[in-house]
């Protein structure tokens, strides 16, 4: 065929219709609206709503996942999707957009967006500890006085380990100016300090034990050292989805609260169970499960008015929160369940799910 | 005019093609194999720690594994669609704005230092701005590479306006030529050559931006596959995201240039 003008723009036009098409992927619309009212595709077919879950592939969110994989096996009136997000100005933007209702966040960035008007409530937690301060295996560090004048890398302002890392400072009696402080996306925090940019950082699992198993970091302190029961990240929602609601958000602490149940006696599962979910190599996060069950807890989730009276009052003293919400504004711990059974999941649904996304 | 050209460039040997022989063809080849061979060596002999590099090996088993679990085709289309969607909307507008202020000297005293302030602002400042106001998903992404590209574009075209020879608005005079003809049948035309080269560039910026543009404030993607690989701390999965970007982006130039094959512009290219 000859190169004309009609012919070129023809197949230009042709060529966005066709990637539009692709894009959007109409025919998926005409088979969902055809089949509305069967949202589970599990085994018990139970469930009549849905909700999507915003989560980090950080072990902080780890119950997330478990939570949506429990609702498609188990008895559940709410099918749950866990959402994928690479950091938390995004999932913040997306929680304010009202484009997911629910989600896990860094438990400080929930505080300022309460703060900032953002109706969201804090209804449950992530996991306890879980976070460490890392330094080179062959440096000198010893202890945080030893840190004095070096770089210590953290993943925000708006984390926990920022204010948790001051804490420790005033008790040693340092000044803040002390450490210089870097913040930096976590995944780059081991090559960092394996190139020797940074000293040491401090962030959530599993991006410390993948310093440890490379074979070029090891753990100043465990986060327990430091703040025992120390929370990094919590599970927002937004107080629409509570107002118009409510049984979806009790399924979904119920869900939560089950699932950790369940991963801290079922480690080694809950390792390969999320491997898929957060795209990252089982090897990591089995090492951060089970090499040291104090390493990271999954029990005792509930919200408490110490622990976040805590954290604000670090946040406040370091200029990072700016004015006192009433911890009844930012805590909801009506949805808590009272009797817990662990979630009901068995070995051979989690390797007959992994081969299906492999 | 443009037969005129056509007429003398015809009686010029065209010198490129006899370069076109079989050395010329395979030579790019053999530089390329070069390159993956120096990066195979520098893997095999642990040049570098294998977390600073990540081997052909298992570049291309991730390359298997994103194909398989179809990831790598729908972050593709999606990237693709943003790029093209940016670039014709930067295009439309960036073009008819171009040739207007090109053709009035007061309107283009009065906007170039606006168009310099903002040609010079990163697209990625507006990476907060593109959230707050598009929230995620697509828009967010196409607003950063309009933003990447209307700038230069109509800097490129105002300035090639300017440029015209004064004899062609003189014979456009003669024939009476005004206002919406004159930009259709002669600025336009006059100018076309320059713009598709400017389109050229253009959209290789916007390829660019896509990457930056995806790895915030989006879900899916070719920039946020290399994100999501350096979350999941697998570099050779971002690796493979890479040498998928590199050769859609090269794909895409060689489409473009066929825009130069157009009979109405040839003669812009043939000298």
């Amino acid at each position: 065929m000859k190169l004309t003008k009609t012919t070129f723009f023809l197949g230009i036009a042709l060529f966005i219709i066709v990637l539009g098409v692709l894009r959007f992927k109409p025919w998926n619309n005409l088979t969902s609206m055809a089949t509305k009212d069967v949202i589970h595709q599990g085994p018990n077919g139970l469930a009549h709503h849905e909700l999507a879950i915003g989560f980090l592939p950080v072990t902080c969110h780890l119950t997330c996942p478990v939570t949506d994989f429990a609702s498609k096996t188990t008895h559940s009136n709410t099918n749950f999707d866990s959402r994928l997000f690479t950091d938390f100005p995004t999932v913040a933007s997306a929680l304010e957009a009202k484009q997911i209702q629910a989600t896990f966040m860094i438990a400080p960035l929930a505080m300022k967006l309460r703060e900032q008007g953002v109706p969201v409530k804090i209804c449950y937690l992530g996991h306890r500890d879980g976070s460490e301060i890392i330094v080179g295996k062959n440096s000198s560090i010893r202890s945080l006085a030893d840190l004095k004048g070096k770089k210590l890398a953290l993943p925000s302002l708006f984390s926990n380990q920022n204010f948790v890392i001051h804490k420790l400072m005033q008790d040693y009696g340092m000044k803040p100016n002390d450490i210089t402080f870097v913040i930096l996306p976590p995944p780059d925090m081991p090559t960092s300090l394996a190139s020797g940019a940074i000293d040491a950082y401090f962030v959530g699992e599993p991006f410390c034990a993948k310093a440890e198993l490379d074979g070029y970091g090891r753990v100043l302190y465990y986060a327990r050292d430091i703040w025992p029961n120390f929370i990094s990240c919590v599970l927002v929602v937004h107080e629409d989805l509570i107002k118009s609601n409510p049984e979806v958000v009790r399924d979904l602490v119920r869900g939560i609260a089950q699932s950790g149940l369940w991963a801290e006696t079922h480690r080694a599962e809950a390792a390969k169970l999320v491997a898929p979910y957060y795209r990252q190599n089982e090897k990591v996060l089995n090492y951060v499960l089970t090499s040291n069950p104090e390493r990271v807890k999954y029990v005792n989730l509930s919200a408490t008015d110490e622990d976040f009276q805590q954290i604000e009052d670090m946040g406040l003293k370091l200029g990072y929160l700016k004015k006192r919400t009433p911890m009844s504004e930012l805590l909801d711990r009506s949805f808590e369940p009272k009797d817990l059974t662990p979630a009901a999941i068995t070995t051979a649904e989690i390797t007959d799910h992994n081969k299906h996304n492999r | 005019m443009s037969k005129t050209d056509q007429q003398l460039q015809s009686s010029t040997p065209n010198s490129l093609k006899k370069h076109t022989d079989i050395k010329g063809i395979i030579s790019p080849f053999i530089v390329l194999f070069s390159m993956l061979i120096l990066w195979w060596f520098v893997c095999t002999f642990n040049i570098f720690p294998s977390y600073a590099l990540p081997s052909p090996e298992d570049v291309l088993k991730s390359f298997k594994e994103e194909i398989v679990a179809g990831r790598l085709v729908n972050d593709i289309i999606a990237s693709l669609w943003r790029v093209v969607i940016g670039f014709f909307l930067s295009a439309g507008l960036a073009i008819p704005v171009g040739l207007w202020l090109g053709q009035h000297a007061a309107s283009r005293r009065a906007f170039l230092p606006m168009l310099n302030f903002f040609r010079f602002l990163s697209p990625l400042a507006w990476i907060p701005f593109a959230i707050l106001w598009f929230h995620i998903g697509d828009k967010p992404a196409i607003f950063l590479i309009f933003m990447a590209a209307f700038f230069p574009l109509v800097l490129a075209v105002m300035s090639a306006v300017a440029t015209i020879p004064t004899i062609y608005f003189r014979v456009a005079h003669d024939y009476n030529y005004k206002g919406f003809a004159l930009i259709t049948k002669v600025t336009f035309p006059a100018v076309l050559p320059q713009i598709i080269t400017a389109l050229r560039v253009i959209y290789g910026i916007a390829w660019v931006v896509i990457v930056a543009a995806e790895m915030v404030g989006c879900q899916d993607g070719l920039g946020y596959g290399i994100w999501e690989a350096r979350n999941g701390l697998r570099l050779d999965s971002a690796v493979c995201y890479m040498i998928v970007i590199g050769l859609i982006g090269m794909g895409i130039d060689r489409i473009l240039i066929q825009f130069t094959k157009l009979p109405n512009v040839r003669w812009g290219y043939e000298r």
